[in-house]
């Protein structure tokens, strides 16, 4: 009788190997989930940072106003039609409107609350009757603004004195928050109740267009000729080599240098979207240069064999054929550049772009801000009204770099074409 | 003459030029063969005879236009300055410019009266040099409008090869458009170094960069080099954007590559890239706003409660990682180029011999994309020394030479945006030490963007 053989067992899975084995794939897992982490984590700060801004700044798009109701026929004002607003209202003053307003918030609200109404709540009352001069021969009843303290007091901090009173009002049914489409028509003011986001839009917009007119041409010519003309010689070495510092330099240093030369040469234009626009294209020309020669890279060789075959010169085949193709690469990388450019503050920083404008600017040399600047200003605010339209301001930023990179990916995802 | 008036009569102008050579090209072509509809054979097509013409004209309106506009309030100010009227003004200083200014204004139709009444002598002057230098400008505008204009009509014959011209100025063109990078760059470079050097002359080099205290003063009168030490400044940068921000951004920006490159179902991964992306888009005020509003505090009660007692509002690790988070994005996409970048059959080959899928990423691929992520590295700590609105928003004024990073800390960029926007003058060492830090700060930026360039061509290279 013969034994029987012994069971052939792999050698390699040895109770060792199996808990090694084990271990390894215990490690795996680990890493694994260490990754997923990584991701999980950046994704969930993208989402606190966009939901704390967020709750905040609905806030920031109301504000706290008093119900006031005003009977005109009473006091009997006249009211300027035809001229300018600014002369109306003046008028208006001088009929003593304010002590109108006034009046009728003590008669409705009691002494202590209409003294807490906006001191320039009567402008508002102004614009509305010289919109509609009907107004001045009956009664009307409008929602005015408060008085920062008492905003604060309603929101439930600030003085505690007020809150009492403000608690009554609302209770009442005359004190009450308020969407408020004014945010998004005025311009930056001392009182949180009465700032607007739409003097620093007005200057991002002509800052843009600044910026826009002068690195997109420059750009895509730039961009065209390395791609297509320039000999390979040491000169277009350093025009390479420079563009790819450019892009990596730190936006304050363009700060510097726009301080340095175009406040020198432009002395008076101090805060001007022009200077702005110009410190900012030097910084996005880069930009656009390297999207754009991606772009011209990627239109295949045949298109330009076939027009030079059929007879076109070098510069009709670039301009009828290569760059209608690479355009909405170009202009994808143009948009995504441009967006950078409208969420940059330091280099307008140094170029003195921090002043308090509260009038928006009529033209490319008139006393401007920007979107980021304003968001960096009222930051430095201390009242508590402040932070909402800080975060309602970067809503409102947010809003207008998402439409854009949305703007840039329809444009990829339509026009693009793959060879 | 505003320069509205001069730009759109170079364009009117250029574009009636365009029209007539376009319309005497057509002539030539009919005369050339006048029994074809079409005209015979000319030497280059009409269009481009009309861009000769029209490029001729307006091309040297425009760039006399431009300069005129550059120097023409220069030498309106210098014309009034040489009048018999300007004697009374005082020799220099706030007063004078302001009278000066005045009188413009007044002069230009923005103002009435001038505030300062002496001011009022020197409203004329302006006035008529205003006009004089209006007519001036005009004048010579047009005299180069019709003398281009008539030199390309003389030129334009049917056998004038006016494409070739054309296209020699648009290539004219496109190499000037490229040669404004290289302007731009030696632009930086000039207006650094002289402004540093100018500030050398006030403070020594020594004492700028191996001095240890940091306090300059905008209003004293002369240069104290001990108080422009700069190591406190550049020890906070790298504090802040080399050692906090990369120890958030480099575990999970390599991490999220990994993943996403290895793990993630391609499902998935096409949604969550782009979310990481807009991670990048987010402009850097807003991130200030947020370390400065949610993370600072929350940094300083979890200090306050292990009980650090010295911390601040504004500390070190509350812009540091604010900071990396921001990086994330730019560390994970360059690792996730030299992770893709490594050839698939070393990565088969390591699977094959029975390697794990993270012992494959650990001992295989890592090590062959180690440049590329070197690299990125380098590139994103360029990117955090040189951020300025997080550090100014969050990190604080003092200069702090210290290692405890819930110490308020204070960078080189913060010092820049500082001391350019307090109140003294252009040609105060206060002013100037800016410069100088920010010629520090190109320096060491460029520096980092070179090498890490170089490694990533290199690297390509190897595995091309």
């Amino acid at each position: 009788m013969t034994d029987a053989a012994p069971p052939i067992v792999a050698r390699t899975r040895t109770p060792e190997f199996e808990a090694r084995l084990k271990q390894r794939y215990a490690a795996e897992r680990r890493f694994k989930a260490l990754g997923f982490g990584a991701v999980a984590f950046s994704v969930a700060v993208l989402i606190i940072l966009l939901g704390n801004m967020l709750l905040n700044g609905l806030g920031g798009f109301q504000r706290s106003e008093l119900r006031v109701p005003i009977d005109f026929a009473q006091v009997g004002l006249s009211i300027m039609e035809g001229t300018d607003e600014n002369a109306a209202l003046r008028s208006l003053q001088g009929q003593g409107l304010p002590e109108v307003v006034r009046f009728a918030a003590e008669q409705a609200l009691g002494e202590e609350a209409a003294a807490e109404l906006n001191n320039e709540a009567w402008r508002e009352v102004a614009v509305a009757l010289v919109a509609d001069p009907a107004l001045a021969h009956g009664q009307h009843t409008f929602d005015l603004p408060t008085s920062e303290d008492l905003a604060s007091a309603h929101a439930g901090d600030g003085k505690v004195e007020l809150q009492p009173l403000a608690q009554d009002l609302a209770a009442r049914g005359l004190l009450h928050d308020s969407f408020d489409p004014g945010f998004l028509q005025r311009s930056d003011a001392t009182d949180p109740q009465l700032v607007g986001i739409w003097g620093a839009l007005k200057g991002s917009i002509l800052t843009m267009l600044v910026t826009l007119l002068l690195a997109f041409p420059v750009g895509v010519l730039a961009a065209l000729y390395l791609e297509e003309y320039a000999p390979k010689n040491r000169w277009t070495d350093l025009i390479e080599v420079s563009i790819n510092n450019l892009a990596a330099v730190p936006s304050i240093i363009f700060g510097l240098l726009g301080l340095a030369v175009f406040l020198t040469l432009f002395p008076g234009l101090r805060s001007a979207p022009l200077i702005g626009g110009m410190t900012l294209a030097l910084m996005t020309m880069p930009v656009i240069v390297i999207s754009g020669r991606n772009a011209i890279k990627a239109v295949p060789p045949s298109i330009r064999d076939g027009a030079l075959a059929v007879g076109a010169s070098p510069v009709q085949v670039v301009f009828h054929h290569v760059l209608p193709l690479a355009l909405p690469g170009i202009l994808t990388g143009t948009i995504i550049g441009m967006a950078r450019a409208l969420g940059e503050t330091a280099p307008l920083l140094l170029i003195g772009m921090r002043a308090f404008v509260s009038t928006p600017p009529d033209g490319f040399t008139d006393n401007a801000t920007v979107l980021p600047m304003q968001i960096y200003l009222w930051s430095d605010q201390i009242d508590r009204g402040f932070v909402e339209r800080t975060s309602a301001a970067i809503i409102v930023l947010l809003a207008f770099l998402l439409l854009m990179n949305g703007l840039a990916i329809y444009l990829r995802n339509r026009f693009e074409k793959k060879w | 003459m505003s320069p509205a008036i001069l730009l759109f009569l170079a364009i009117g102008l250029g574009l009636a030029g365009w029209l007539v050579a376009r319309a005497r090209a057509w002539r030539f072509k009919r005369e050339a063969d006048p029994k074809s509809a079409n005209g015979g054979r000319l030497a280059a097509l009409p269009i481009y005879h009309a861009w000769y013409a029209g490029l001729w004209i307006g091309g040297p309106m425009l760039l006399f236009a431009t300069v005129w506009n550059a120097i023409s309030a220069n030498l309106i100010m210098q014309h009034v300055v040489g009048q018999d009227a300007a004697s009374a003004l005082p020799a220099f200083g706030l007063r004078r410019d302001a009278m000066l200014a005045q009188a413009q204004d007044v002069a230009s139709g923005l103002a009435n009266t001038t505030a300062i009444p002496e001011a009022q002598a020197l409203v004329e002057p302006f006035r008529e040099a205003t006009m004089l230098y209006g007519w001036i400008g005009l004048a010579v505008t047009l005299l180069l409008g019709l003398a281009g204009g008539a030199w390309a009509f003389t030129r334009q014959k049917p056998d004038f090869a006016a494409r070739t011209r054309v296209e020699g100025g648009v290539l004219a063109v496109l190499f000037l458009a490229s040669l404004v990078a290289i302007l731009t760059t030696f632009g930086i470079f000039v207006t650094l170094v002289f402004e540093t050097i100018r500030f050398f002359g006030m403070v020594s080099p020594f004492d700028f960069l191996l001095g240890l205290h940091w306090a300059p003063d905008p209003m004293a009168a002369n240069a104290d080099g001990s108080r422009y030490g700069a190591i406190p400044l550049f020890w906070g940068t790298i504090f802040i954007g080399a050692i906090i921000a990369m120890i958030v951004a480099i575990p999970l920006g390599l991490l999220s590559a990994i993943y996403l490159t290895q793990y993630a179902d391609p499902r998935w991964r096409k949604w969550i890239k782009p979310a990481l992306e807009l991670l990048a888009g987010v402009p850097t005020v807003v991130y200030g706003y947020f370390a400065a509003l949610t993370v600072a505090p929350a940094v300083r009660d979890f200090a306050l409660a292990i009980g650090i007692s010295s911390a601040s509002s504004e500390s070190a690790l509350a812009a540091g990682m604010v900071m990396g988070i921001m990086i994330i994005p730019l560390v994970s996409s360059l690792a996730d180029d030299s992770i893709t970048a490594v050839p698939q059959a070393m990565r088969d080959g390591s699977l094959a011999m029975g390697a794990t899928t993270n012992e494959t990423i650990r001992r295989v691929l890592i090590p062959a994309a180690l440049p590329g992520i070197v690299a990125g590295i380098m590139l994103a700590v360029s990117r955090a020394i040189g951020e300025t609105m997080i550090v100014v928003m969050a990190a604080g004024a003092a200069a702090n030479l210290s290692a405890n990073p819930f110490a308020a800390m204070t960078t080189v960029t913060f010092q820049i945006v500082s001391m350019l926007t307090g109140e003294a003058s252009l040609d105060h060492p206060a002013t100037l030490s800016a410069f100088a830090l920010g010629f520090v700060l190109f320096i060491i930026t460029l520096a980092l963007n070179v090498v890490a360039l170089r490694v990533v061509k290199r690297f390509r290279e190897a595995y091309d």
